[in-house]
């Protein structure tokens, strides 16, 4: 019957505008917590360059122990692989991507003959690898959105250790990279043996080429190469949370603007179904009507 | 004209960053000062109060364990001092109640904690070095 179409068709109506205002919801926080978890970015900044800053210096201050603390493994047999992903879903790509880049090196190691070892940030990253046959050593959960430098130094312990013990002769790192508000990239980078960051140019001929140690290198390097582990971890870790938020919030955008079509859409078909119904409805009248008069 | 800007930054935020006249901490080597055309020096800072001298007066900072680097700064005769640290707060801003409380807990906990086989415990050096922090903050804010 056409009223029970129409019946139907209101209650429909009602779900997708439900749906519209979760999914508006989740965008303005979405877009709140971008400002905030950007803001955290720039002031984590100076501290991030600090540490570059120093380790690039300790290490052009004595080249022979940076070779030794520093230095490119010569084999690898086992490696660790550390990706960050996010504790929610409903944020588009994010989560995929980011786990699929971390799926795509852990089978090249694979390939290469290499152990690999999984520690996992966020709530979405151990069933996507466990799911795939892939052990999953630790998982930690509950921080993603906002990781605070505390978190930060937990992880740098759980991937430093097996380095440390030489169970693992390199660690690398999966993330979301937050470049700008529009554009944020999924890279691998090798976590340790710690890079040396490249220095700008004008950085480089500034520095009049003797620097003063204390204490001595060797030893300054061995503390400070943990905590400039910790430093990069907990940048890319801000720099996951941004990037999850931005995700979420186009996400959501989008699914609003579906729902306010399907919603729009829905209005008009049930607007027709009301219309035919009384049009019917006024033919039978009419029809009735003139079958009593045409019967006189 | 020799400059000196001193930057204390932790990773959370940059506490404070201005001009200075010096910059006094302790090292594992020592006490050190950095005067504006200080050498390009790296080294690392051992919990306790940082000072900054600026033409304003003097400035304190709780610093719990952290590592500097001085070098050349963006202008001509400015000498830049980066003070990184893990976990550092104005001693102006210290919660000396709050302190004072954490440092009564702790020592609780600790003694609570010594009864049994201490080293073992897994909470043991977290609360020591929480007590370590408590017990500096109370040392900076008096100063």
């Amino acid at each position: 019957m056409a009223g029970g179409q129409e019946r139907n068709l209101r209650r429909r109506i009602k779900t997708v505008n439900a749906t519209r205002k979760i999914t508006k919801a989740m965008e303005l926080i979405a877009a709140s917590q971008i400002t905030r978890s950007q803001a955290r970015i720039t002031a984590n900044r100076p501290f991030r360059d600090g540490m570059r800053r120093i380790i690039l210096e300790a290490a052009k201050g004595d080249p022979a122990a940076a070779e030794r603390l520093l230095a490119q493994p010569e084999t690898v047999n086992a490696a660790l692989v550390l990706v960050i992903a996010g504790d929610r879903g409903l944020s588009g790509a994010y989560n995929s991507s980011v786990l699929r880049a971390g799926e795509r090196l852990v089978n090249t190691l694979r390939a290469q003959g290499t152990t690999v070892r999984i520690v996992a940030v966020g709530k979405k990253a151990a069933p996507y690898f466990r799911f795939r046959g892939f052990d999953v050593e630790q998982s930690f959960i509950g921080f993603a959105d906002r990781p605070n430098f505390a978190d930060a130094r937990v992880v740098a312990s759980t991937v430093a250790a097996p380095y440390i013990d030489a169970e693992v002769q390199q660690v690398f790192l999966v993330s979301t990279r937050f470049l700008s508000a529009g554009t944020q990239s999924v890279e691998t980078e090798q976590l340790l043996p710690l890079s040396v960051p490249e220095a700008p140019v004008e950085v480089q001929t500034k520095l009049k080429g003797y620097t003063e140690f204390e204490p001595e290198v060797e030893q300054l390097l061995t503390y400070l190469a943990p905590r400039a582990l910790e430093s990069e971890i907990f940048s890319a870790l801000l720099e996951g949370a941004a990037s999850f938020h931005t995700s979420q919030q186009r996400a959501m955008a989008a699914a609003t603007e579906n729902a306010d079509e399907l919603g729009q859409n829905l209005t008009r078909i049930m607007n027709r179904a009301r219309q035919d119904s009384i049009t019917t409805e006024i033919m039978e009248i009419v029809g009735g009507a003139e079958a009593l008069r045409s019967g006189k | 004209m020799a400059t000196l800007t001193v930057e204390i930054v932790t990773p959370e935020t940059a506490l404070w960053r201005g001009e200075a006249n010096a910059l006094v901490a302790r090292s594992s080597d020592g006490d050190f000062t950095i005067l504006p055309q200080h050498t390009e020096t790296v080294g690392d800072i051992v919990a306790g109060v940082v000072r900054v001298q600026t033409n304003e007066g003097e400035l304190g900072f709780a610093v719990h364990g952290g590592y500097f680097q001085v070098g050349p700064g963006d202008n001509e005769g400015e000498t830049r001092a980066t003070v990184l640290a893990g976990v550092a707060e104005r001693t102006s801003e210290i919660d000396v109640a709050r302190a004072q409380a954490a440092k009564e807990r702790l020592e609780a906990e600790l003694a609570a904690m010594t009864k049994g086989d201490a080293e073992n415990h897994p909470n043991f050096y977290l609360a020591q070095s929480a007590l370590e922090r408590a017990e500096l903050r109370l040392r900076a804010a008096a100063h």
